[in-house]
């Protein structure tokens, strides 16, 4: 049974009915936060020590994440935390009355980074709501597409934004004792990635001068170009449709992709080995690390590669092909996953607003979903993006990103959470380099310059801000194993004479249709919900990784997960003055959820010079 | 008749979309592109990134011997539609201001200050680089000029022609450990 809170039971064919004599299945309790609130003035009024620490914006993730935090500096602990969205994305209001062909290309700009997942999710979500299946080969190049641009992705953020975090010129600053140690620490892994010591590998890592900086910054040159073959521009794909692709693929194309993919085995084995040695190292110095943005692995994943001949973009198949996929859909609740079945996670979906800038919406127009599956008021099918500017207040509302839960649970995701449910499930196909074996991934990695190996990812038994950017790191190896496996499966299909990428198909002028697009960004869960009503868009949800991750609290008090990772983070910096405290622990916290960042779009209405808002959030995410 | 005389010239566009004045730069390439120049001067787009367009710099054979870059900023003492052509002058913020820049650039923020300073940091400008930089006015959506700007093109187009070519006289700097304030 995998609904703990939402009343929802399963029958014995497995189908969910909402639970009898259950007068309003859908209520909550609002808690105020007016008590924590005057306590935390009170406190803050009589202890000098006790201070509001608070980053507006946070660096290296994006202007649109703000935090605020108060601290008792004397005692060391975190008291109090809240996670602000700072900006109004706006993509499900401007895409209203639009035809839904538009859908990819607009929510594309949803992301500078990650623009191929959304326009990939919204041609998803048009092919389930129109019955359109892709064929074989343009499903097959649609996971290559898509597995490549994680492998922008990933070293982006593990050497570009979180790395500095573990760099020698960072760590000196907070905490010199851990530099000394380093210096002193012989590297584990020094015969795959060529450094002797922790401090050599830390030198590396410092910003703007450290081969691992610039080496990352390189290699992601080389994803962009092996991701251009297929897309055709980068960030934002032209060639991502509804029903396939809409470029001509020939071995040509396959091996130009090749000869950048390769070189992600040797960089894969490099970066695992280099966050490997890192992580451990901190853990080993201080076992207090491993509560660095500790919460419960309670995350939720959409999966994202499809298998191709069994996707078929059905809602009725959809548990069948999600969990062919190469990455398996689910949920974990305490690190033990409750379902993978795409239904239940779609079933189990909503979103409150009572701490953010909405209108909280009327109706309940999808009472189930096209199976009769019931669905709540506040799924996203369900809800209307209303938004309601105001002051900012911890007592009331302070973001514009929403509270999604999955059975009333706040969830959160990002790349590792597919390497966490693949891992525990066991459900993903059979490959020739990759198998989960319910406590692990193991990854077999094709020599190139250096020799064929065999990775490992292990399942942690805590779940911290060094375990998300560790599982990340073997993410960059998933993906391009992931990405061969689809290649060598797509030049078959062109041996074969397989060669066609898309389905045709027509926007029916009437009726309305409804359907889901759910796929992972590189940050992990994706959806984009999507009516359709008489040739027009009626409806378009959006919930990003950053929307899980930095929601505010739920409507019941419960905190978002930045909110509580940072609040379970001891403060282990050293610092000689209160004046002199930084935040690193904090900011580690935060950083290891990979927050999204904000491209500038408008909402503009063309007839007047009223604009909505000029820079909007975007994948970032996190923003509503 | 614009030509470029003797150097590989560059001139970039940089600029959002949809943001009137702001958008100059990518409002008018086709027609900047349109006019007659000498074979060795390129027009490009350049919102594309600025790690990219080091990448870019850094496989190039031959390398730029001047780059133009044509966008819109908002500086004080300027009526609207004043264009001032900059000559940059090298140096750079701190540290953290320019991993700032790559923080952004990385994320898809397009930006001239975090294009010339990048640039800057991995020395990929060659000895001219000038900034031709149009004064928008306050910020406002819309896809057109508006009348001061739009009747100064022509003047847009001849002044970058001139920089284009050998000599320019340029006596306004820009400086990358002072750009963030100018």
């Amino acid at each position: 049974m995998c609904f703990k809170n939402l009343p929802i039971d399963f029958d014995d064919r497995g189908n969910a009915f909402l639970k009898e004599n259950v007068a309003n299945p859908y209520e909550y309790k609002v808690v105020e936060l007016d008590k924590e609130q005057d306590k935390l003035k009170d406190l803050l009024a009589k202890n000098g020590f006790i201070k509001n620490v608070d980053y507006d914006p946070v660096t290296r993730v994006a202007g649109a994440l703000a935090f605020h935090s108060v601290v008792d500096l004397q005692n060391k602990k975190i008291l109090s935390t809240n996670s602000m969205a700072t900006l109004f994305r706006g993509y499900e209001v401007i895409l209203k009355g639009r035809d839904p062909r538009d859908a990819a290309y607009i929510s594309s700009r949803a992301c500078g980074v990650c623009g191929g997942v959304h326009a990939t999710t919204a041609a998803l979500a048009i092919e389930m709501a129109l019955g359109i299946a892709p064929p074989p080969l343009g499903v097959a190049m649609r996971n290559i597409l898509l597995a490549i641009e994680y492998l922008y992705d990933h070293p982006l953020h593990l050497f570009l934004l979180s790395g500095p975090d573990y760099s020698e010129e960072l760590v000196r600053e907070t905490n010199p004792e851990l530099v000394e140690a380093a210096g002193k620490t012989a590297s584990r892994f020094g015969h795959i990635h060529g450094y002797a010591t922790i401090l050599d590998i830390m030198k590396d890592l410092n910003p703007l001068k450290g081969k691992l900086y610039l080496e990352a910054l390189s290699m992601t040159r080389v994803a962009r170009e092996a991701y251009v073959a297929i897309g055709g521009k980068y960030p934002h794909p032209q060639s991502v449709v509804p029903g396939g692709l809409s470029v001509t693929v020939t071995i040509s194309t396959l091996n130009e992709v090749y000869h950048h993919l390769i070189r992600f085995f040797d960089y894969g084995q490099k970066v695992t080995a280099i966050w490997d040695d890192i992580f451990d190292f901190f853990l080993e110095q201080n076992p207090a690390y491993s509560d660095c943005g500790v919460r419960p692995a309670n995350m939720a994943d959409t999966g994202v590669w499809d298998m191709p001949g069994v996707y078929d973009a059905s809602y009725a198949n959809c548990d069948k092909w999600g969990e062919a996929r190469w990455s398996t859909p689910g949920v974990t609740v305490n690190g033990e996953v409750v379902t993978t079945n795409l239904q239940q996670l779609n079933v189990g979906l909503e979103e409150f607003v009572e701490h953010s800038y909405y209108e909280k919406w009327d109706g309940h127009r999808f009472k189930t979903d096209p199976l009769g599956n019931p669905l709540s008021p506040h799924h996203p099918w369900n809800k209307d993006t209303i938004p309601k500017p105001g002051k900012q207040s911890w007592r009331d509302r302070y973001s514009w990103d929403t509270a999604p839960t999955w059975d009333r649970l706040p969830m959160e995701a990002g790349a590792y959470s597919r390497l966490y449910v693949t891992s525990k499930a066991q459900k993903m196909p059979a490959s020739r380099f990759l198998e989960a074996t319910g406590y692990s991934m193991k990854m077999q990695v094709p020599a190139h310059k250096l020799p064929e190996a065999q990775l490992e990812w292990r399942v942690p038994s805590k779940w911290n801000a060094f375990e998300r950017n560790r599982a990340r790191a073997y993410c960059i190896p998933y993906s391009a194993l992931v990405a061969l496996e689809n290649w060598l499966l797509a030049q078959q299909m062109i041996r074969e004479g397989k060669t066609a990428v898309s389905t045709p198909f027509e926007i029916p002028k009437k009726g309305t249709f409804i359907g889901v697009g759910a796929w992972g960004a590189g940050r992990g869960f994706l959806t984009h919900h999507l009516v359709i009503e008489n040739g027009v868009i009626g409806n378009y949800q959006i919930i990003t990784p950053s929307t899980l991750n930095a929601a505010p609290r739920t409507p019941w008090g419960a905190l978002g997960p930045y909110e509580e990772a940072v609040m379970n983070t001891p403060l282990l910096e050293q610092f000689s003055s209160f004046e002199k405290f930084q935040g690193i622990d904090i900011l580690r916290a935060i950083r290891s959820f990979d927050p999204c960042m904000p491209c500038t779009t408008h909402i503009m209405d063309n007839n007047s010079t009223h604009v909505v808002t000029r820079e909007v959030t975007t994948c970032a995410c996190g923003l509503e | 008749m614009l030509v470029g005389w003797n150097k590989k010239t560059l001139v970039g566009t940089i600029g959002y979309h949809n943001l009137s004045n702001h958008s100059i730069a990518p409002m008018l390439i086709e027609q900047i592109r349109a006019l007659e120049w000498a074979a060795n001067v390129e027009i490009e787009e350049m919102n594309w990134g600025p790690i990219a367009i080091v990448q870019w710099f850094e496989s190039l054979k031959v390398p730029f011997e001047r780059v133009v870059l044509f966008t819109a900023t908002e500086r004080p003492g300027r009526n609207i539609a004043d264009m001032t052509i900059f000559r940059w002058g090298g140096g750079l913020p701190g540290d953290r201001m320019v991993q700032a820049c790559v923080g952004d650039a990385a994320t898809g923020v397009i930006s001239p200050v975090s294009l010339l300073i990048i640039g800057e940091y991995f020395k990929i400008w060659p000895e001219e680089v000038y900034i031709a930089d149009v004064e928008p006015g306050p910020e406002r959506p819309g896809p057109e000029l508006t009348p001061e700007v739009k009747q100064k093109v022509p003047d847009y187009f001849r002044i970058l022609g001139e920089v284009c070519q050998d000599g320019y006289p340029c006596n306004h700097f820009l400086y990358g450990d002072k750009i963030l304030e100018s």
